[in-house]
């Protein structure tokens, strides 16, 4: 017999208003034949804003709904926020970019919020079906959105190789689902707990193959291949919104998995403090060569992804305050980086180069000190979100025993490395200028207003941080 | 609140830098030299804390899995850092008019002014957090300075080599700051002692690192040559016045009283270390031709004596260290400046190149010889007595360090000789030519502090002498048994 599905509304009420908005910029898309491209966007940062507001009253609430499928707790609500953040961002970042939605501004709006949507699905499902779900929410919607960039050449191969790889990693993740619901004999994350405790051979290659899925998804070496690629040919908006959103959501999925199904620290997380380490290493080095800032952007997330895993070192107590803080912090500080990206090159992709910043601080001094906080955050100088945000994961990884050491010492190394990478950025824009630089003027308000936010972030982060940790 | 407001008054001056109207060069410099000069005199009210007071005050800043404070003190000891730094940058910041373009005076302006604060505030700070914050934010400013303001493509490379370096002892630095919090649970740890049981070498190696990178000493000097010769003068002036005292500070203060076992331990890993700078130093400084890495390494040689000072373990040469920092402090600034002003009039800084400036530039050859004979140690100003007590207080526990360190202060007159003689006397010589003149009102005026600073410590080095902490002058018997113990 079916029993019918009690929903309470207020657990999934930004989830709804999210929804609606998605339907909505569609719908308006319809209306009228050539809808203006700022209204729509302007309908879907109202609407993620919106959302937002309505996610802001169930921190702290631990509550499910759907029986018991979609939970809204602390693996879901700090993660939607900084989604729904991330999302309104990336909007005002997008009313820049000319042409860059394939011409067709009502698709690119509602696949944006649709994925973010995806995210927020991920986030709040206590199963396994629910994960995939979301995930291909997300992943499909960010496939089509990587090539929008089209009459690029570049965009359309971003978009297949990330549609190629990231199926076979989708294939991965749901035959590892398939083996962990043998392990378990059920869905549900709660009860995989038994089956990892037992350690039986189907759970522990199920939590592999899953592991390989979303450290795709978090681009975590070695199955980081595609990210400089995608990163540098999807529109400069998408890649803002890609390099946070998606690793916001698959790291609320490993944090809930590691903490639901893992009680304590067990050796079925070892390869992930490996692969951590190995993306620190990939990612920093990776970054030295780099002259564009789009692919220097996907290493720095590589081995940024790495550092939030110590997060999870030992599974311990502040673990997830840990995550969610330097989540929050790369989050304002990557998405201020892509907003000067925008600001100075007023929609134009060439200036993703680096050799544009040359000496940038002496013509544009205000957007170039803002470029450089978000590099001094990057690469954890004191004052900003990053400092507050690797001590915080260093404190958490040197608790966990030696492997936590041992990750702590290569989170150290790395940014030692890192410090090569970032004040590269910084270098080239206070070394004086010795041959002339054609120079957009771009001062648009949109993206002003998206500098301004990653700043407020990143400073307040770095100089109140109780502001967000006494909340978590 | 008093402190607050001697560190954040140079940062609010940069602030206040910014709205200044383009064109304006006489307002930008007059606000620059008056927030640097009402620091000065803020900070003199600290002068009246004497040996053993303390003003101190503290706010909680950061709670959860550890905490941290925001925690200001002053002591009867680190009053005279703070002087230092207030006093170096107001002869900083006024000689930087004359460089940089008018164009960048501006930035050149600020980012000294933060960079006083950033020194402010590490010799002010209680907690380890907040120190550290201090500690690295120190890098930025020198690292544009460098970058944008020095003009040549060597400072720039230096650059490189000055933020690897000081940036990676930063980072080691911070993993003994997790390990330290790891036992206590807090970064406020003035004040308390802790055992940190087995790690506790480990964690005094981490800050011993950092702090000898900083100051800097053999084998972690390669940064330091090629940072002082390609500053511009104001900056390697507090750099070389100011900065250098970071890691000296933060031993005294943090590194010996929270690991006193591990400090005793280390210490002739230490005071071997202090001799090769000492020595080495010395030997390197006379066979430079360019005067500024010539000044640079005997900076390296001198500052070996402060940690002789303080891994000699006897009471006189610690309560004598404080001397040996001031002095280094007030000397090398000025002589860094004048060397800057040569530099100026004859445009080289190689010694064979030039010579015999006194001709034509008398109260230039007068201020010179001062600084001079400040450097090389001449009984009545500051040096001397530094060097004096420390190698006094050394002799006792460590004879043959001692005796060794003794050959610097012979070569120190050598080196020291040599860049006046052959940069004043003898026959004229300038390239190219240039039309030079003597020392302007202003350039007198803003050494002028400096020297009569080194001329008062110089006679009453005793205002300075027993201002370290208790905790750091342990007996020698009882050091010898901890020694053991440990």
């Amino acid at each position: 017999m079916i029993q019918p599905v009690s929903i309470d509304w207020g657990v999934i009420a930004p989830l709804t208003v999210l929804v609606s908005t998605g339907l909505l910029v569609l719908l308006a898309d319809l209306a009228s034949n050539a809808a203006p491209r700022k209204l729509l966007y302007g309908i879907g940062a109202v609407g993620s804003l919106a959302a937002f507001l309505a996610s802001l009253p169930l921190a702290g609430q631990v509550q499910a709904t759907f029986g018991g499928a979609y939970a809204t707790d602390g693996f879901s609500w700090p993660f939607d926020a900084l989604l729904l953040l991330t999302l309104a961002v990336t909007f005002l970042l997008s009313s820049l970019a000319r042409a860059e939605d394939g011409g067709n501004p009502g698709a690119y709006a509602s696949l944006l919020i649709f994925c973010t949507v995806g995210g927020m699905i991920m986030a709040g499902s206590t199963n396994l079906i629910g994960i995939f779900i979301g995930l291909e929410v997300l992943s499909l919607a960010l496939y089509a959105l990587a090539g929008t960039g089209f009459p690029r050449r570049s965009s359309a191969e971003a978009a297949l190789k990330y549609v190629l790889l990231g199926s076979l990693a989708s294939g991965f993740l749901i035959f590892g689902m398939a083996l962990l619901y043998g392990a378990g004999g059920s869905i549900a994350l709660s009860s995989l707990a038994q089956a990892a405790s037992g350690g039986g051979p189907l759970f522990i290659v199920g939590f592999a193959l899953f592991l390989v899925g979303i450290a795709f998804k978090l681009a975590l070496a070695p199955f980081h291949i595609w990210t400089p690629d995608v990163y540098e040919g999807s529109p400069l908006a998408v890649t803002a919104f890609m390099a946070v959103a998606v690793k916001a959501a698959a790291f609320a999925v490993l944090a809930r998995f590691a903490y639901v199904v893992f009680v304590h620290d067990a050796p079925a997380l070892v390869p992930l403090w490996a692969i951590a380490v190995l993306s620190m290493i990939v990612g920093n080095v990776g970054a030295i060569r780099q002259t564009n800032l789009k692919r220097l952007m996907a290493f720095s997330g590589i081995a940024q992804a790495g550092y939030l895993v110590l997060a999870l070192a030992g599974v311990g107590r502040n673990g997830l305050a840990t995550l969610v803080f330097y989540l929050a912090a790369y989050a304002f500080m990557n998405l201020g980086a892509f907003a000067v990206v925008a600001l100075i090159g007023d929609g134009d992709e060439h200036h993703a180069d680096l050799a544009a910043y040359r000496g940038l601080f002496f013509r544009r001094p205000v957007p170039a000190a803002l470029m450089m906080l978000f590099f001094l955050s990057l690469a954890g100088i004191p004052a900003t979100a990053g400092f507050i945000g690797k001590v915080l994961l260093l404190g958490q990884a040197v608790s966990a025993g030696p492997w936590g050491v041992a990750m702590a010492v290569a989170l150290v190394a790395g940014t030692i490395v890192s410090f090569y990478v970032y004040f590269k950025v910084i270098w080239q824009m206070f070394a004086p200028v010795d041959s002339d630089i054609i120079e957009s003027n771009g001062n648009g308000l949109a993206s002003w207003i998206a500098v301004g936010i990653g700043a407020a972030g990143v400073l307040l982060l770095g100089i109140v941080p109780q502001l967000l940790l006494s909340r978590l | 609140m008093m402190i607050d407001y001697v560190v954040f008054l140079p940062l609010v001056t940069a602030l206040a830098l910014l709205i200044i109207p383009r064109g304006a060069t006489g307002a930008l410099k007059g606000v620059a030299l008056l927030g640097a000069v009402a620091t000065f005199v803020l900070s003199l009210g600290l002068l009246a804390l004497g040996r053993g007071q303390v003003l101190d005050q503290s706010l909680p800043w950061i709670s959860g899995a550890w905490t941290a404070a925001y925690h200001v003190r002053v002591d009867g000891m680190s009053e005279f850092f703070v002087l230092l730094t207030t006093l170096v940058s107001v002869a900083a910041i006024w000689a930087a008019f004359s460089y940089a373009g008018l164009e960048r005076l501006r930035g050149f302006l600020c980012l000294l002014l933060i960079f006083e604060t950033t020194l402010l505030g590490l010799f002010t700070a209680g907690d380890l957090l907040l120190f550290y914050v201090y500690w690295d934010l120190m890098l930025i400013p020198v690292f544009l300075l460098l970058v944008g303001y020095a003009d040549s493509e060597k400072a720039r490379r230096a650059a490189w080599t000055y933020l690897i370096y000081n940036g990676g002892g930063g980072l080691v630095l911070l993993l003994g700051l997790i390990g330290v919090i790891t036992h206590t649970g807090t970064f406020e740890v003035l004040g308390h002692s802790y055992a940190f049981g087995p790690i506790e070498g480990w964690l005094f190696a981490a800050f011993a690192v950092a702090f000898l990178i900083k100051t800097p000493s053999f084998p972690f000097h390669a940064w330091m040559p090629s940072t002082y010769t390609n500053s511009p003068a104001p900056l390697v002036a507090m750099v070389a016045g100011v900065q250098s005292k970071a890691g000296l500070y933060g031993f005294l203060v943090f590194a010996l009283p929270l690991f006193p076992n591990a400090a005793h331990v280390w210490a002739p890993v230490l005071l071997v270390l202090a001799v090769i700078s000492i020595v080495y130093g010395a030997f390197t400084a006379l066979g430079q031709r360019d005067m500024k890495t010539l000044v640079a390494y005997s900076s390296l040689s001198h500052l070996g004596l402060v940690l002789l000072a303080f891994f000699a373990f006897d009471l006189t040469s610690i309560a004598a260290s404080l001397v040996m920092i001031v002095s280094h402090g007030l000397i090398s600034a000025a002589v860094f400046l004048l060397v800057g002003f040569i530099e100026e009039r004859s445009g080289t800084r190689d010694l064979d190149a030039f010579g015999g400036l006194a001709a034509r530039a008398p109260r230039l050859q007068a201020i010179m010889l001062v600084a001079a004979m400040a450097l090389l140690g001449l009984p009545g100003l500051s040096g001397f007595s530094g060097e004096f007590l420390i190698l006094i207080g050394s002799w006792q526990t460590q004879p043959v360090i001692t005796a060794i360190s003794l050959i610097a202060i012979v070569l120190a007159s050598a080196y020291t000789l040599r860049l006046f003689q052959a940069a004043m006397h003898g026959p004229e010589r300038i390239p190219g030519e240039r039309p030079y003149g003597d020392l302007r009102p202003r350039e007198i005026l803003l050494v002028a502090p400096l020297l009569a600073a080194i001329v008062i410590f110089g006679v009453w080095p005793g205002w300075l002498t027993d201002r370290t902490p208790n905790s750091v002058t342990v007996p020698p018997a009882r050091a010898a048994s901890l020694g053991h113990r440990a």
